[in-house]
C-alpha cells in the first residue's frame, strides 16, 4: 500500500511538474518581443522541408518565429477540429480544400483572407477556388498542388521497343506486349480501396469526361452521371483487370509501390507525391500524362489542389499570420517554396518559379498544352450519403472486379448521387 | 449496546473500502457510458451547437438505406465472425486443454507456451504480420502453396468477398486461442482424481469421460469463456481495421460493428472526416444493448445446463 501511495504521488508531482514547465515557457515566450505562432500540417514527411521554409521567412522577418507541428496524417481531420473547439488550436494550419475546409470556415474556426492583399492577383481563380466558400469568401490561400499521372520504366519500355501511348488504345496494346514480355504491365491494386479511386480513376477522368467543362456540366445537372462518358471511363477501368498484378483485390498501395519500384512492373498510376519514393532505383524512369480516349484532340491532366493555407479565427497575432501569408504569395516566397517544397508538391500561385528536381520538373511539364482539372468528386460531391467519392469507388472496384459492368457502374453513380445531390435529380 | 455500537461504525467503513473503486468506476466508465448514451440523442459535431434530436439518430440508423444497409451487414459480419470464433478458438482451446491436461505429455510447458505467446502480441502486429504472410506477391503462404504446385498461388485471401472473413477471424482465433485454453486447463485441474478413478474402474472410454465428467463440470467455465469471446468479438476493431482497414474491405464483406462505429462516428469518411458523433454515439448504444442481452441469454444457456 505504502509502496503505491507513493508511485502515485511521484505520478503526480511529474504531473505536476509538467504542467507547470510548460506554463513557465509559455509566458517566458509571450514576454520577449518575438512572436511566436504555430502552424498545424498533416504533412509530417515534410518537416525539414518546411522548417526550411519558416527559417527563410524568419531571417527576413525577424520578429515573428513560426513553430511547424504537424499531426499524423489520418488524423488531422479530427485532431485539429478537437483543438479548435477547445480553443487550442494552431494559428496558422493547412486547410484541406473543398467540403472539409468550407464546413471549418461556416462553424467559424477560420479567419476570412478575402481581402488579404494580393489574394486576387498572385492566385488564380481556379487555383482560390478549393478554398473558396459559394458567396465567394476565401477563407485560405492556395499552398501547393499536386498532379498526377503514369509512371513509367523507361529500361523496360526500351527493351520492349514501345513507345508512350497517347490513346486508349494505344494504352492497351502496350499493356499486351509488356504482359507477353513477362512484366506486369501495370502495378495498381484494390486492397487500399481509396487508391484505385484517386489515382486511377480520379487521374483518368478528365479526359474522358472533357475536363472542367464537363465535369461542370455533370455537376450543374446538364448531363446525367451515367451517360455514355462515364461509361467508356468505367469501361476503361475494366480493361485494366487483365493487366494488374496477378492478387491485385488484396495487394495494397505500398505493394504497388513496391512492384514498380523493384522493377517488376512497367507502369504506375499514381501522383507526383509519390516522386521522392522513386529517388534511388536502378533503372530509369519518366512519367507520362494519362492516355485519353481515341481520337481525342484535346487532352487533360488532373491536376489537384492539396492544401491551403488558412488563419485560426481566434488567434492572439492576427496581423503577424497575415503577414506570412503575404509573404509566402510574394515572388521571394515563392521561390522560397519552390525550392524547399517536398518533391511533387507544386507551388499554386502565378509566379512562375524554377524546379530543380529533373522527374519534378518532368511531371509539372505535362500540364503544357493540356488542359487541367481538379480531381472530379472533390468540389460538389463529397458531401452527401452515399458520397460521389465513395460510388465512384464501388463501381471502379465493382468494374476491376467484374461484379459489375462499366453500365451498372454509371447507373449506380447516377441513382445514388440523384437521392441526394439536386442536379442528379433532374434526370 | 455493543452491537448498536459496532452497527453504528460499519456503514462507513465498507464505503470507505470501496471508494476508491467506484471513483474510477464512475469516473472512467460509468460517466463515459452515460454521457455517450447523451451524446446519441444529439446531432451537431461540436460543443457550441449540438442540439437534442430524441430518438431520431435511432430512426435513420435503422431506416435510413445508406445506414441501414451498412449497419446490417456489419451486424452480419459480426456474427459470422463470433460463430468462427466459438467454432474454432473454443473448440480448439478444449482440444489443446484437454491434451495438455496430461501431465506426462512430454514438452508439455513448451507447447502451453507456443498456444498462449499470440496472445500476449498487439492485435495491430499480428494483424500486419498475417496481412504479409497472406500477401498474394510476397507472402510466405502462396510461396508454400505455389512450391506444392497449387493452383491458387496468388490467391488474393484478403480481397475476396466471403473469403476474407473467414480467414479474418481464423487469423484472430489463432491470436486468441491461448485464453480458453488457459481457463480450461485450470477448470479441468479442480476436477477431483477421484472421479476419474472411479470412471476408470467402470472402464468408461475417454470421450465418455469428456462428456460424462470433464465437460458437465467446467460448464460454468465455457459460460464465462463465451461470454467472453461474445463480448471481445462484438466489440472487435482492431484486427479488421489492421488487415481490411476502415471500410472492411473488399466490398464491405469484412466491415463488422466496431469499423462501422469507428466510420461513421470516430474518423468520418475518407477523404472527407466529417465524423458524425450523434450517430456514432447511437451505434454504441445499440451495440451495447445487445451485447447486454446476449451477455444475459449466455448466462441463461449455461448457468440452467449446469443445474441440470
Amino acid at each position: 500500500m505504502k509502496k503505491r501511495c507513493l508511485a502515485f504521488l511521484l505520478l503526480l508531482s511529474l504531473v505536476t511538474v509538467g504542467v507547470f514547465a510548460s506554463g513557465d515557457q509559455e509566458s517566458a515566450d509571450s514576454g520577449k518581443e518575438k512572436v511566436v505562432l504555430r502552424m498545424g500540417s498533416w504533412r509530417m514527411d515534410d518537416v525539414a522541408q518546411m522548417e526550411a521554409v519558416l527559417a527563410e521567412f524568419t531571417k527576413t522577418h525577424p520578429g515573428i518565429e513560426i513553430l511547424f507541428q504537424p499531426t499524423n496524417p489520418p488524423d488531422y481531420n479530427a485532431t485539429l477540429r478537437l483543438q479548435l473547439e477547445s480553443g487550442t488550436g494552431p494559428d496558422i494550419m493547412y486547410a484541406r480544400s473543398y467540403a472539409t475546409g468550407i464546413q471549418l470556415f461556416e462553424d467559424g474556426y477560420l479567419s476570412d483572407l478575402t481581402s488579404l492583399p494580393g489574394l486576387d492577383t498572385t492566385y488564380s481563380e481556379g487555383n482560390r477556388a478549393p478554398w473558396m466558400t459559394k458567396d465567394g469568401k476565401n477563407f485560405a490561400i492556395p499552398f501547393t498542388a499536386v498532379s498526377h499521372g503514369v509512371f513509367y520504366n523507361k529500361d523496360i519500355f526500351k527493351e520492349l521497343g514501345l513507345s508512350i501511348p497517347e490513346s486508349w488504345s494505344d494504352f492497351l496494346s502496350v499493356c499486351k506486349k509488356i504482359k507477353a514480355a513477362g512484366y506486369i504491365p501495370v502495378a495498381n491494386s484494390l486492397g487500399d480501396e481509396w487508391d484505385i479511386n484517386e489515382v486511377v480513376f480520379m487521374n483518368l477522368a478528365p479526359n474522358f469526361i472533357g475536363g472542367r467543362e464537363g465535369r461542370l456540366a455533370y455537376d450543374e445537372g446538364k448531363t446525367p452521371f451515367n451517360d455514355k462518358k462515364v461509361v467508356a471511363l468505367f469501361q476503361a477501368m475494366a480493361s485494366l483487370a487483365p493487366y494488374l498484378p496477378e492478387g491485385f483485390e488484396a495487394l495494397t498501395y505500398n505493394d504497388s509501390n513496391a512492384l514498380f519500384a523493384t522493377g517488376q512492373a512497367a507502369m504506375y498510376f499514381d501522383g507526383s507525391w509519390t516522386l521522392g519514393t522513386f529517388s534511388d532505383v536502378d533503372f530509369d524512369w519518366g512519367v507520362f500524362a494519362p492516355p485519353a480516349p481515341d481520337g481525342q484532340k484535346v487532352h487533360y491532366i488532373c491536376f489537384h489542389p492539396d492544401a491551403g493555407m488558412a488563419i485560426n479565427s481566434s488567434t492572439k497575432y492576427p496581423e503577424e499570420a497575415k503577414i506570412f501569408l503575404e509573404w509566402l504569395g510574394s515572388p521571394e516566397g515563392a521561390q522560397v517554396l519552390a525550392e524547399n517544397l517536398p518533391m511533387g508538391m507544386f507551388p499554386m500561385s502565378n509566379i512562375a518559379v524554377e524546379i530543380e528536381d529533373l522527374h519534378a520538373k518532368e511531371f509539372l511539364s505535362l500540364n503544357e498544352g493540356r488542359q487541367l482539372d481538379v480531381r472530379w468528386a472533390w468540389p460538389e460531391l463529397l458531401g452527401g450519403d452515399p458520397s460521389g467519392y465513395n460510388l465512384m469507388m464501388e463501381g471502379s472496384i465493382g468494374v476491376v472486379t467484374g461484379r459489375i459492368t462499366p453500365k451498372q457502374a454509371a447507373d449506380n453513380l447516377q441513382e445514388g448521387l440523384a437521392k441526394w445531390y439536386p442536379p442528379a435529380q433532374k434526370w | 449496546m455493543q452491537r448498536y455500537i459496532e452497527g453504528r461504525s460499519q456503514p462507513f467503513s465498507w464505503f470507505l473500502y470501496i471508494l476508491p473503486a467506484l471513483l474510477v468506476y464512475l469516473v472512467f466508465l460509468a460517466y463515459p457510458l452515460f454521457s455517450s448514451m447523451l451524446a446519441s440523442f444529439m446531432t451537431g459535431n461540436h460543443a457550441q451547437i449540438q442540439t437534442f434530436v430524441g430518438f431520431d439518430n435511432y430512426v435513420r440508423l435503422f431506416t435510413e438505406e445508406e445506414l441501414s444497409t451498412r449497419y446490417f451487414s456489419a451486424f452480419r459480419n459480426t456474427v459470422i465472425f463470433f460463430a468462427i470464433h466459438m467454432l474454432v478458438q473454443n473448440v480448439l482451446g478444449m482440444l489443446f486443454a484437454n491434451l495438455l491436461q496430461n501431465k506426462h505429455l512430454k514438452g508439455r510447458k513448451f507447447y502451453q507456451t507456443i498456444i498462449f505467446i499470440p496472445a500476449t502480441l498487439a492485435i495491430i502486429v499480428t494483424g500486419y504480420l498475417w496481412k504479409l504472410i497472406l500477401n498474394p506477391q510476397w507472402g510466405a503462404f502462396n510461396l508454400v502453396l505455389k512450391a506444392l504446385g497449387s493452383e491458387h498461388a496468388n490467391f488474393p485471401w484478403l480481397g475476396t468477398p466471403g473469403v476474407s472473413l473467414v480467414v479474418i477471424s481464423l487469423v484472430s482465433s489463432w491470436q486468441w486461442v491461448g485464453i480458453p485454453t488457459m481457463f480450461f486447463i485450470s477448470a479441468l485441474g479442480n476436477i477431483p482424481d477421484e472421479l476419474y478413478e472411479a470412471a476408470a474402474i467402470s472402464g468408461a472410454s475417454p470421450w465418455q469421460v469428456f462428456t460424462n465428467i470433464k465437460l458437465p463440470l467446467i460448464m460454468p467455465t465455457v459460460g464465462v469463456v463465451s461470454t467472453l469471446t461474445f463480448v471481445n468479438n462484438f466489440n472487435a476493431f482492431d484486427v479488421v481495421f489492421a488487415m481490411e482497414n476502415v471500410n472492411g474491405a473488399p466490398d464491405y464483406s469484412t466491415d463488422i460493428l466496431g469499423t462501422f462505429f469507428y466510420r461513421t462516428g470516430i474518423a468520418g469518411q475518407h477523404p472527407i472526416g466529417i465524423p458524425d458523433r450523434g450517430m456514432g454515439a447511437a451505434v454504441a448504444t445499440v451495440t451495447f444493448v445487445v451485447l447486454i442481452i446476449g451477455v444475459a441469454l449466455i448466462r441463461h444457456i449455461t448457468v440452467k445446463q449446469d443445474e441440470a
